[in-house]
């Protein structure tokens, strides 16, 4: 699906280099779960940014189904990612003027799908995820676990091929944390792969690898017996 | 504590450089406009303060006939001949003198200059107290006296002491100086005229033009020229309304019953009001719509201010909860709030006086005029308009950021909810309300504008030059050898002579009639003396009959005879109820004289042409060769045009030696009466430019800030692939909807005040819902493109910079 070979990111200001991601090589195959781990500022966000396309390397070649995407322009990506990757957040980032129903819609506004089609897929996943009975609500309406189904729900309404979850469940109680995380078991079930930042090791438990990253560096990969 | 607040404001300013920025120079040009508008109008409605009794002197004006078709409303005076019934009609005066201005040629030793002198009757100098350097009030008592200004004095003679030095007029009848007196200020009505008239620099006694040109104002009852004024002095403590009771009786008495219908009252005018009584003549209130703009554009600027500090502010809601927190009471807030509006405001105002004074001098020298900024009188009135200012754009921003209760503001960093979004929508489309509406009322102008500056085309009048003063006698008896003389020359194709050129602004009328004793049929019809040449020369063309020839008796004028052969344009045809031009041909009808009539034979019809241009109405018109030619019109090749006017210069001196040739080309003549058109325009525009940069600097400040507010929502639109285009549609669209609620106020508005300027017009522009239908157009696009100039910038940023610190 993936792979980053001698991935670097560093940011600079006047004074100070910061190195984010030193020389990373990590392949990723189509259909994996994969969990990434590590201490707070050790680059887990800016690699995942990478792999999503949010940001680019500063060095070294990111190859995404065959494409070296290292030197894309914005546009280019942006295409790249609205056809595969869906995102989900800590903080779900839904926009707070839509209702459910339109937060997930936006998934497929940009693709130029007709409307009959969108309300259709939007419903289902609706369906899917267990918050049709929330369509019209704002998100404001809804608890942590209710608005981050959303999120999953708008991160999969595309059929995208890859889920990035950034410390999905980071913002949710145990209940609602445990009932996200077996949402995206079940969509790597059906074939979706899954890259998912998080800090609670049973959390990472649901990933089939984990990444441990420390200060840029890939420092483990543990290989779980499939569940 | 104030310290604290001014400290804390000035450091926000600083700040927050770019919106500061937008602040006061929004403001400091809303100030500028305001306050020089108002200083002009004061300027305008206050000339003639410098006379002792300028309270009690009055100007007689008369109110014309809607019927009356003449293209203005009223004028500045009145026949003549009404004044001498004044004396008895309103017996309580002190004094009434009238003005008759009238050019000659003047000889001063060896030089000869072409003069306009004021004929005043001899009460003028009891009315106006002149300053005398030499000579008294008296100098109007004889009719051979003449008084100079200081500087006519100094270009006529090279000094000031002439007492008792003769000058020659039409080289036949000579004045004495009987009197210097002191220049007038710029800021009297005899030195303001809109319409380019001579300042007032040589006064003479009315008595004199009885020798002169035999002319007795007491048995005027046929010309109202604007600026020839009829003066009355009131005495002390008198009571207007018994003033304007008794002329009201002397018209109804004395008026000349023929002219009543024509004439259907007389007012009485302070004098302060001489100055704009032309805006008042011709109908367009020029100078209160001044006045209005500048409010407007202040408006405008206020509400650019009040919009963008309210959407400021809310970014600022987590500094005042914080500082609630911390035990800032509301009224603190408040007061803190406030005191950063009133230094803007007081920013502001600094830069307006810096602007003021540039801006005075240099309208002074490009316009004459000596508008003077009385620190003393503005600055009290100023400071007050600023505070007022400064409270009414800062309170709303203020109450609204300290509503909030402490806990929401700290919360929430963008609170305000719908109802804010609502006020600040509605401030943003009353900006474009204004503008777009003065956008459109300055197009409209403008195409009307250019409607007008199309009569310029029916006539050649870019191939003909006018030569004036043909009316003295000694230049009127040699035009034939003048005519001969000059179409000899190699590019002069023709020459007529003729009472008036094309789009000069004069009405020159008869009553005509099919039957002389049938008062219902009888109408005003416009005249015009002319020779055998006028059609050709002006290429009017003859659509039936035959022009006017020599060879005709009745043709021309025949002594003593009581007839002739004339030719009419088709709406006198009309009028005089003829089927057709042909069938008109040979047909009679009568010019009504206070005894008897003329018969006119029509021999041949033209075309309709609008001769006096401009936005006057088609008028009937009977072309009658006979002698009282004012002016001759020289149609010349346009090649090698200085050559040919010097050749006709020599071709002059040499057939009238005594009078030197005065001439003007007839687009020169045009221009200038059509040069007033066009700075109503202009000055319009300026309003409009101004009130619509405003509303556009507002909302850029407005859109850079919204868009802030945005930035989570537009990184997330992002990352779910919204492209740079599709994020600055959407952040366009936010501001479009009151830009376009604007439109459905402003346009319907527009269109309503257009139709009654355009009503002003004989030849308007067709319906101008396409031209306004523009303005608005160009008002949407322009903020359409202020907003994309700044959404592109933020649509364009890193999505992932707008997530980071959620």
């Amino acid at each position: 699906m993936l792979k980053l070979h001698n991935l670097s990111k560093f940011y600079r200001t006047d004074e100070v280099e910061t190195v984010a991601l030193d020389n990373v090589n990590i392949e990723i195959e189509s259909g994996e779960f994969v969990a990434i781990m590590g201490p707070s500022g050790c680059g887990k966000s800016t690699l995942l940014n990478i792999v999503g396309m949010l940001d680019s390397p500063s060095d070294g070649d990111y190859i995404f189904m065959g494409e070296n995407v290292a030197g894309y322009p914005e546009s280019k990506l942006s295409n790249i990612r609205k056809q595969n990757i869906g995102f989900i957040f800590q903080s779900f980032n839904l926009i707070d003027e839509l209702t459910v129903e339109e937060n997930i819609e936006l998934a497929l506004l940009y693709h130029n799908i007709p409307a009959a089609v969108r309300r259709e897929r939007v419903a289902k996943v609706m369906d899917k995820v267990g918050i049709a009975h929330r369509a019209k609500h704002m998100p404001s309406q809804l608890s942590g676990g209710q608005q981050q189904r959303v999120a999953v729900a708008r991160a999969v309404v595309g059929d995208q091929a890859m889920i990035l979850a950034d410390e999905p469940t980071g913002n949710l109680d145990s209940a609602h944390g445990q009932e996200v995380m077996e949402m995206l078991q079940s969509l790597n079930a059906e074939g979706t792969t899954i890259v998912m930042v998080t800090h609670s090791p049973a959390h990472a438990d649901y990933a089939r690898r984990t990444i441990n990253l420390f200060d840029g560096h890939v420092v483990t990969e543990n290989l779980r017996a499939a569940v | 504590m104030l310290k604290n607040y001014i400290i804390i404001a000035l450091r926000n300013i600083l700040k927050n450089r770019l919106y500061a920025f937008i602040n006061i120079i929004g403001l400091a040009i809303g100030l500028t406009v305001y306050v020089f508008g108002s200083v002009l109008v004061d300027y305008e409605r206050n000339h003639d303060r410098n006379f002792a009794n300028t309270d009690r002197i009055y100007t007689i004006n008369s109110i014309f006939s809607p019927a009356a078709n003449i293209g203005i409303k009223r004028a500045d005076t009145t026949y003549a001949a009404f004044g001498e019934f004044l004396k008895t009609g309103m017996p309580q005066l002190e004094a009434m003198a009238r003005i008759k201005r009238q050019e000659f040629l003047v000889t001063i030793g060896d030089d000869d200059y072409y003069q306009e002198i004021r004929f005043a009757d001899a009460d003028f100098t009891k009315i106006f107290d002149l300053e005398y350097i030499t000579g008294d009030a008296s100098a109007l008592n004889d009719p051979s006296s003449v008084i100079f200004t200081r500087s006519a004095a100094e270009k006529f003679f090279g000094d000031v002491d002439v007492m008792g030095r003769t000058i020659l007029l039409d080289h036949q009848n000579s004045l004495t100086v009987a009197a210097v007196v002191e220049d007038l200020p710029a800021n009297t009505h005899f030195n303001s005229s809109v319409l380019g008239e001579d300042d007032m620099t040589v006064l003479a006694p009315m008595l004199a033009l009885k020798k002169l040109i035999d002319y007795d104002p007491a048995i005027d009852w046929g010309n109202i020229s604007l600026g020839n004024r009829m003066y009355l002095l009131a005495p002390p403590n008198h009571d207007v309304a018994e003033l304007e009771t008794s002329l009201e009786t002397t018209y109804e008495q004395h008026f000349a019953e023929d002219s009543k219908e024509f004439i259907i009252g007389v007012t009485l005018e302070p004098l302060t009001q001489a100055n704009t009584a032309f805006w008042e003549a011709i109908g367009l209130p020029v100078i209160d719509s001044i006045s209005i703009l500048a409010m407007l554009v202040l408006v405008v600027a206020c509400v650019n201010y009040t919009n963008l500090a309210t959407a400021q502010n809310m970014g600022r809601a987590r500094e005042v909860g914080l500082r609630r927190t911390l035990g800032a009471g509301r009224r603190q807030l408040l007061i803190q709030f406030l005191t950063e509006s009133l230094i803007v405001a007081l920013i502001a105002l600094m830069i307006a006086l810096v602007l003021l004074e540039l801006i005075v001098p240099f309208f002074n020298q490009s316009l004459g005029k000596v508008v003077t900024l009385n620190h003393l009188s503005i600055l009290p009135w100023l400071a007050l308009t600023t505070l007022a200012v400064g409270l009414i754009s800062g309170g709303y921003p203020a109450y609204l950021i300290t509503r909030t209760t402490p806990i929401d503001s700290l919360k929430d960093g963008n609170s305000g909810g719908a109802r804010t979004s609502i006020v600040r929508a509605t401030m943003i489309g009353l900006q474009f309300v204004i503008a777009i509406f003065m956008l459109a009322m300055v197009m409209v102008m403008y195409f009307q504008n250019q409607k007008v500056k199309q009569t310029i085309d029916l006539f050649p009048t870019d191939q003909i030059l006018v030569l004036e003063r043909l009316d003295v006698e000694e230049i009127a008896q040699q035009t034939d050898t003048l005519r001969n003389e000059l179409v000899r020359l190699p590019n002069v194709e023709n020459v007529s002579f003729m009472s008036q050129v094309p789009f000069e602004q004069n009405n020159s009328s008869f009553e005509a009639n099919i039957n002389p004793g049938d008062e219902a049929t009888g109408f005003s019809m416009n005249r015009l003396r002319i020779d055998y040449e006028f059609l050709s020369t002006l290429d009017v063309a003859l659509i039936a009959g035959r022009n006017v020839s020599r060879d005709v008796a009745f043709d021309g004028p025949v002594e003593g005879a009581q007839q002739a052969n004339v030719l009419v344009n088709e709406l006198a045809v009309d009028q005089l109820g003829f089927a057709s031009p042909d069938a008109a041909i040979g047909q009679s009808f009568h010019q009504i004289l206070d005894e008897g009539s003329i018969q006119l034979t029509i021999v041949g019809v033209v075309e309709n042409q609008n001769f006096l241009g401009f936005h006057n109405k088609l008028k009937p018109f009977t072309f009658r060769v006979e002698s009282g030619q004012r002016v001759g019109a020289v149609r010349f090749k346009p090649v090698d045009v200085q050559q040919t006017l010097q050749d006709m210069e020599v071709v002059w001196d040499r057939v009238i030696p005594n009078y030197p040739m005065q001439s003007k080309f007839l687009n020169e003549a045009f221009e200038d009466v059509y040069t007033i058109y066009r700075s109503i325009n202009i000055a319009l525009a300026a309003f409009a430019v101004l009130a619509l940069s405003l509303a556009l600097i507002g909302l850029f400040g407005l859109a850079a800030f919204m868009a802030e507010q945005r930035t989570k929502e537009i990184g997330i639109r992002k990352i779910m692939g919204a492209s740079v285009p599709q994020v600055v549609r959407l952040l366009i669209w936010q501001f479009s909807k009151p830009v376009l609620w604007a439109l459905l106020v402003a346009l319907p508005l527009a269109y309503f005040s257009m139709d009654l300027y355009l009503d002003f017009f004989s030849d308007r522009i067709g319906l101008p819902v396409g031209i306004i239908a523009i303005a608005g157009m160009i008002g949407v696009v322009a903020a359409w493109g202020i907003v994309a100039m700044h959404a592109a910038s933020v649509a364009r940023s890193n999505p992932i910079q707008a997530l980071r610190y959620e």
